[in-house]
């Protein structure tokens, strides 16, 4: 558990953990405080204050129970959708389809959860979650069956299905699974019964939890199991992996099914914890902020939790900076963005703090691209 | 070597923020100032005074998307701002950036004691009752969010938009050489949306009853829908390829899209009728072509009922507000007089039950 | 010079039957349809160019940058920046050719940008590319005002006597400039890659850059260069947006699609005459989806249901015909070898 907790960069300096911690985290932490600079100029360059602005930012985020919770609320489908792209990306394997995966798991467990009605919760709720992960699960094995047996390249076919999976969950919502309850014109699906929502426990709603045991899973089954060997591989050499034995094609379609499992549970618990029923525009923008997680957190499963935290303070915060403010919220956009670069430009962070590079495995995302 | 890298990405950055003159954030600056800090001077109230009752605030939340989208989240902003300088209320807003924040938005509001809260777009009617149901000395305006139930504290602002788009169709038949006119649409999936399309079609046909209306919902979600501007003018100018001579632009950016590139072709003689608002005001790049525009008054609509919460005879369940023709503007000389004369006569039918718009939601 | 012969070329020699049957059987239909209804079918076809335009040029923006070994997964904020900042050229000139220059020259900002992360910082080019998409999203969304006008935009321009002949002649030959400048391009982009000795040092760069290295070959230079252009095709696709398409800005309005570009630029197995049947088969489908709606009453008795289907289903017509052309037709592709690696000298 506790070297769980660990970037892998560092499994190999087991002497000092506390130091390498430490060590791993400066230029992450650096890297938000540079952008957060950067972000100030532009924020004072538009004529605002960036101290009101990002104060409210943080009292949005983090500055009540109530903060908490929205923050907890945004990180929680990142971290699955985080999850499902690194999880690819270790297959070699650059799954942008995440988001309509994550639609499709987010529809069908709302339709568990409002055509079943009378199911006691521990029985509801897993049936619910398990057919959204699953069908996100099909969604992916498209992109991933179509690789398999014809080369179609999984960037271009993960882009279409997002597009036929907006249009799919659209109709959905406003065809068959409409909610005809009286009155309801807008285009969604009835709620699912109370027995499907996700409760808390112990203060923490069930779908955090479920979202940090699943990046444990993630972790075990790439750094602990054959199957998860075999995935690294592949990603990092697929005709190496091909004279050792190993079914590049199985592991192809394994990866995305994986992969659009963990976005369709995303979905769901999105569906089951938070909406409570599925709506066309409530599930926009998450696939691909899952992109951005996961190079965040250079796909390394366990960083995908404080990057999903950190992107989740600042969603949270957003409307509220606004309000106080009248600084726009795209403004955060931008805040990420400069993250995401200094984390992986981390030459300049390093020169800027005059460190040495750190030893460990270097991350190349790229390895897969159009094998 | 390195040292003028970092100097370059500063360069990068800088450039392109000089390259944008420093604007403001997000166009409109938000009227109330921020509270830290700030003394109130006794003669002007700010938002911390929002708990008395002899300070009216009003806030609004928008629907995913901007305050300044030049369709329905500004015309009910500018409802408020109406307020503002007629009623000395206090204004702020919030722009929804994730629909699921619709409930944190209206609370920023109504923990600060916020008298009157607008929120804009059927999509919030859910989060507008749920919050009306936990604050009920708060009024709250739901433009476009029809009440099946009669809640106390909500007023649902809703418009006939079959009657302005069947006012439009029976416009764009009467102004047609070609017997062709053409609609350029959001998505089906927005109930407004379909009732302006019904209505322009039905209206069209009130008038000739031979006449071709060809219609095209936008294909993709509700995230691009009303946010594709090319795909809209790819769809006018498709429209205006095959003989279609009045465009109908209706969906958002997406319609003004259309009605951009129906202005860019006003010299093949085609016209283009605008949607929600007066789009004479709101898109003067399609003057060219427009003729006018079938508008819901949300502006004055949303103003009255902030002016009935204060008077203290707030109607609750829905409050139907107006709809019409635009003004024709530089084109008043050019549509037909007997036209102009067919479309009162219209519009009083309308009115007054006679003739039917043939659209059943 | 040896490497040359194992590089990409597109091979004339095995190109023949199934795509002159596919483009054989698109002629003949285009054909009757035409017989029946010629001006919606050449309304449908021009509109198929025009909604291709974008697509083509962000893809070659792609090969440019692929092709030199650099992943440019940025096309989309490449576009979505140069199209703000082409239409506040447009604002504050009221040029619309300075404006068009102003987008091409932000678009080689861009590029360059794109280039250092990813070649002099070392910066994983799938990270470089993600860091440009959301970075355009804030900018422009942040700085973006709304009421800012223009006057105009680009509009067509007939050529003489060539616009005249039937289909051929409204459909290539009365377009505006951009468009003009997109078909020009994708032949002289292959002319470039295929039959000049910089096209020659961009593909052994992209292939084996250790070997162009060893026969002088300036690796990165190379890159740099190609990436810059690359960068500067994806501007003029976002001066089509601002300029030549709509006349205005909108907050995000690419939507999506230098993403399809992306696609694109695989489906034509990084080949600008590839990617140019890529877009023109998505162009179409999209043409054909609104026409679809459009005819939506007239559709002959045994096509009827096709009227009745909900638009989301006719709307998802480009993306399934574009999976199963890709899945059925055109396969594997193998990307340049050495691409997402950064070059370093042993």
């Amino acid at each position: 558990m506790e070297r769980a907790e660990l970037p892998s960069p560092l499994q190999a300096s087991r002497l000092a953990p506390v130091r390498s911690l430490l060590r791993a985290m400066i230029v992450p932490i650096m890297s938000v405080i540079v952008a957060l600079a950067i972000g100030a100029v532009i924020i004072s360059l538009s004529g605002a204050n960036p101290l009101v602005a990002y104060s409210a930012l943080f009292e949005g985020g983090l500055g009540s129970g109530r903060a908490i919770g929205r923050t907890l609320e945004k990180a929680t489908p990142l971290i699955f959708g985080g999850l499902a792209v690194s999880l690819a990306f270790k297959c070699g394997l650059f799954n942008i389809g995440a988001q309509g995966q994550l639609l499709l798991g987010a529809i069908f467990a709302a339709f568990i959860g409002f055509s079943l009605q009378g199911l006691p919760a521990v029985v509801h709720i897993p049936l619910a979650l398990l057919v959204g992960a699953i069908m996100g699960a099909l969604w992916a094995a498209i992109a991933g069956t179509l690789k398999a047996l014809t080369g179609a390249h999984e960037v271009i076919t993960t882009i279409m299905l997002n597009f036929v999976a907006f249009n799919l969950t659209d109709w959905l919502s406003d065809g068959p699974w409409k909610d005809r309850s009286p009155g309801n014109i807008v285009a969604r699906t009835p709620a699912v019964a109370p027995e499907a929502r996700l409760p808390d426990i112990a203060g923490v709603p069930l779908g955090m939890i479920l979202a940090v045991l699943a990046a444990i899973a993630v972790w075990w089954l790439i750094w602990r199991t054959t199957i998860g060997f075999e995935l690294r591989t592949v990603g990092q050499n697929a005709s190496a992996a091909r004279y050792a034995g190993i079914s590049v094609r199985r592991m192809t379609v394994l990866a995305m099914v994986a992969s659009g499992f963990l976005a369709g549970l995303g979905g769901a618990v999105e569906t089951l914890g938070v909406v409570g029923r599925f709506q066309p525009g409530f599930n926009v923008g998450l696939g691909f902020q899952a992109i951005t997680i996961a190079l965040l957190a250079r796909t390394n499963p366990i960083a995908v939790i404080p990057a999903s935290l950190l992107i989740g303070v600042m969603q949270a915060g957003a409307s509220r900076m606004q309000f106080n403010s009248g600084v726009a919220s795209e403004i955060i956009d931008v805040i990420q963005a400069i993250i995401l670069f200094f984390v992986a430009a981390d030459s300049i962070i390093r020169w800027i703090l005059r460190l040495r590079a750190e030893e460990g495995e270097r991350v190349t995302l790229s390895s897969g691209w159009g094998s | 070597m390195k040292r003028s890298v970092s100097l370059i990405i500063l360069l990068l950055v800088s450039a392109l923020i000089a390259a944008c003159g420093g604007p403001q954030a997000g166009g409109v600056t938000p009227t109330a100032a921020p509270p830290t800090g700030a003394t109130p001077a006794p003669a002007k109230p700010t938002e911390a005074d929002c708990p008395k009752p002899e300070v009216l605030c009003v806030g609004l939340v928008t629907d995913v998307g901007e305050i300044d989208d030049k369709s329905f989240n500004q015309s009910a902003w500018e409802g408020v701002k109406r307020a503002e300088a007629e009623l000395g209320a206090i204004v702020n807003y919030v722009e929804t950036k994730d629909a699921k924040d619709y409930d944190a938005n209206i609370a920023l509001f109504t923990e600060k004691g916020y008298d009157v809260i607008v929120t804009v777009g059927f999509a919030l009617g859910e989060a507008t009752a749920k919050a009306a149901a936990e604050n009920p000395n708060v009024k709250f305006i739901g433009v476009d969010q029809f009440q099946a139930t009669t809640i106390p504290n909500v007023a649902g602002l809703i418009f006939a938009e079959d009657k302005a788009g069947f006012l439009a169709g029976v416009l764009a038949a009467g102004m047609s050489k070609s017997n062709k006119i053409a609609a350029v649409l959001g998505t089906n999936l927005v109930p407004p949306v379909v009732a302006f399309k019904e209505g322009y079609e039905n209206g069209a046909k009130y008038l000739k009853p031979d006449i071709q209306v060809i219609a095209t919902y936008h294909p993709g979600g509700l995230d691009t829908a009303f946010t594709d501007p090319k795909w809209g003018a790819d769809q006018a100018k498709l429209a205006i390829d095959q003989g279609a001579d009045v465009i109908f632009g209706a969906g958002g950016k997406t319609g003004n899209g259309a009605l951009i590139e129906t202005a860019a072709n006003a010299d093949k003689g085609v016209y283009c009728i605008g949607v929600d608002t007066d789009q004479w005001e709101t898109v003067p790049e399609a003057r060219p072509c427009l003729i006018s525009s079938a508008m819901k008054l949300i502006t004055p609509g949303v103003f009255d009922l902030i002016k009935k919460a204060q008077e203290g005879n707030f109607p609750s369940g829905n409050y139907v507000g107006e709809v019409g023709l635009a003004p024709f503007h530089d084109f008043d000389a050019k549509i037909p007089a007997e036209l102009k004369a067919k479309i009162a006569e219209v519009d009083k039918g309308l009115r007054d039950g006679t003739i039917s718009t043939g659209y059943k939601p | 010079m040896q490497i040359t012969d194992t590089l990409a070329r597109p091979s004339v020699a095995r190109l023949p039957w199934v795509t002159i049957g596919v483009w054989g059987g698109l002629a003949i239909l285009v054909l009757v349809a035409y017989a029946r209804a010629p001006q919606a079918t050449t309304a449908v076809l021009t509109s198929t160019i025009r909604q291709s335009t974008p697509i083509i040029l962000g893809a070659l923006a792609g090969i440019m940058c692929e092709r030199s070994g650099v992943i440019n997964i940025g096309i989309e904020g490449m576009m979505l920046i140069a199209a703000f900042l082409g239409f506040m050229f447009n604002v504050w000139t009221g040029d619309l050719l300075l404006a068009t220059m102003g987008a091409l020259l932000v678009g080689a900002a861009v590029g360059a940008f794109h280039a250092l992360m990813s070649i002099t910082l070392k910066v994983d080019q799938i990270i470089a590319g993600t860091v440009i998409n959301i970075l355009a999203v804030g900018l422009t969304g942040y700085f973006y005002q709304q009421g800012l006008t223009t006057r105009g935009k680009l509009t067509p321009v007939s050529i003489p006597v060539l616009a005249d002949i039937p289909i051929i002649g409204p459909v290539f030959f009365s377009n505006p400039p951009i468009t003009y400048a997109s078909l020009v391009l994708i032949v002289v982009i292959h002319v470039l890659l295929f039959r000049t000795v910089w096209g020659l040092r961009t593909r052994a760069v992209g292939e084996h850059p250790a070997a162009a290295d060893t026969v002088g070959i300036a690796v990165n230079r190379v890159r740099y260069i190609n990436v810059i252009i690359g960068g500067m095709l994806a501007g003029l696709a976002g001066g089509f947006l601002t300029l030549e398409s709509v006349g205005s800005f909108e907050r995000n309005m690419t939507n999506g699609r230098g993403f399809v570009s992306l696609a694109v630029m695989i489906f034509g197995k990084w080949t600008p005459f590839g990617a140019w049947g890529g877009s023109l088969l998505f162009g179409f489908a999209n043409a054909l989806q609104s026409q679809i709606q459009f005819l939506k009453n007239q559709l002959p008795p045994w096509l009827a249901w096709i009227g009745d289907l909900p638009p989301q289903f006719i709307g998802m017509l480009p993306y399934v015909l574009t999976i199963a052309v890709l899945a059925g037709f055109v396969g594997r592709a193998r990307p340049p070898a050495a691409i997402g690696k950064v070059y370093e000298k042993e």
